[in-house]
């Protein structure tokens, strides 16, 4: 392989480190809203690895290119379904924390 | 739309111009730098807008991989409309984001032995352990993948996905998925919908509904029954 920087496998090293730092926030915060803001970060660094993909190895059509629309119109759902269950929560319970939800099947 | 010259790179061996190897090193470290950040900062706030930060240089790269719509999109509908959306949330619950004890903020683990620095020690620790197993696997097998060249004329352009993707619609499947996305954003307008329905709630009369200010907001009852024994 070639020893210059932009090529397949340091696209695939930046979408994986995107992946790790979004995956310790997923762990790590607490608040629901950052935990959605975390799954956006992870949500990017797959999206890069799907046109990198698409670039250095597979020339012939726009499949990632066209997968990449699928996955933001997915992340667009998942942000307005999971906004809104913040904000019930919100409303109901004053509090948005991961505890905060681990405890809702408790009292029912 | 082919913004920067990248005839060189089309064989995957050829060593590609300094230009685009510092502009991607460039938009690399801003991505990181910023995705950390997003990570650890405390006020969400600032957190959605180092997100955003973090996606301009993504969509430099995009545009750098020949993927230039794709990286209009990232800017239009990541940046543009989701984050967009996130900020509004934000904003909207969270009315004090000074405030330590702020609902929204709260970046410290809950109590026990992961809370604090020493949590947050472990979990990088995890999390670069994880890395550190899996880079260098990801890095040799990409380098063993047969190569595969971009041979399309206008690769990456707008006329090129379009037919791509709409071309003989009789026959090509990724125009049927694409307009299911439509259908799936539709099932999440209602589910949102729904989320945002009150219990119990009557249909609104229409004497209730008024044009002051003060009283188009709904007022939302707390029950602080429900949490409080």
């Amino acid at each position: 392989m070639s020893v210059s920087l932009f090529n397949l496998p340091d696209c695939l090293v930046l979408s994986l480190l995107l992946v790790l730092i979004g995956s310790y926030g997923v762990f790590r915060r607490r608040s629901l809203i950052m935990i959605l803001l975390s799954v956006e970060v992870m949500l990017n660094g797959v999206n890069l690895s799907l046109v990198s993909f698409n670039f250095f190895r597979w020339g012939a059509t726009e499949a990632s290119h066209y997968l990449y629309m699928l996955s933001i119109g997915v992340a667009a759902v998942e942000a307005a379904v999971g906004l809104s269950m913040i904000i019930v929560l919100f409303k109901n319970y004053n509090d948005i924390s991961r505890d905060r939800v681990a405890q809702l099947g408790e009292r029912a | 739309m082919r913004g920067v010259n990248l005839s060189s790179t089309r064989s995957g061996t050829v060593p590609v111009s300094p230009v685009v190897e510092i502009t991607f090193a460039i938009s690399a470290v801003i991505i990181l730098l910023s995705s950390l950040a997003v990570v650890l900062v405390k006020n969400p706030v600032r957190a959605t807008l180092l997100l955003i930060v973090s996606f301009l240089p993504t969509s430099l790269v995009y545009i750098l991989l020949q993927a230039a719509f794709v990286g209009i999109l990232q800017i239009l509908v990541y940046a543009g409309a989701i984050m967009m959306l996130f900020t509004f949330v934000i904003m909207m619950i969270n009315p004090s984001p000074k405030d330590g004890e702020s609902p929204v903020g709260g970046s410290d683990g809950g109590e026990g032995a992961f809370s604090g620095l020493r949590g947050a020690l472990i979990g990088l620790l995890f999390v670069g352990a994880a890395g550190a197993m899996v880079l260098p696997l990801v890095y040799h097998a990409a380098s063993q993948v047969s190569v595969g060249p971009v041979t399309k004329p206008g690769f990456g352009g707008l006329a090129s996905i379009s037919a791509l993707l709409f071309e003989d619609p009789a026959n090509n499947p990724m125009t049927v998925s694409f307009e299911l996305i439509s259908f799936l954003i539709l099932v999440g307008i209602i589910a949102a919908l729904n989320f945002s329905r009150r219990k119990g709630a009557e249909p609104a009369k229409p004497d209730s509904i008024s044009t002051r200010p003060t009283e188009a907001l709904p007022i939302v009852r707390r029950e602080p029954a429900m949490d409080a024994k």
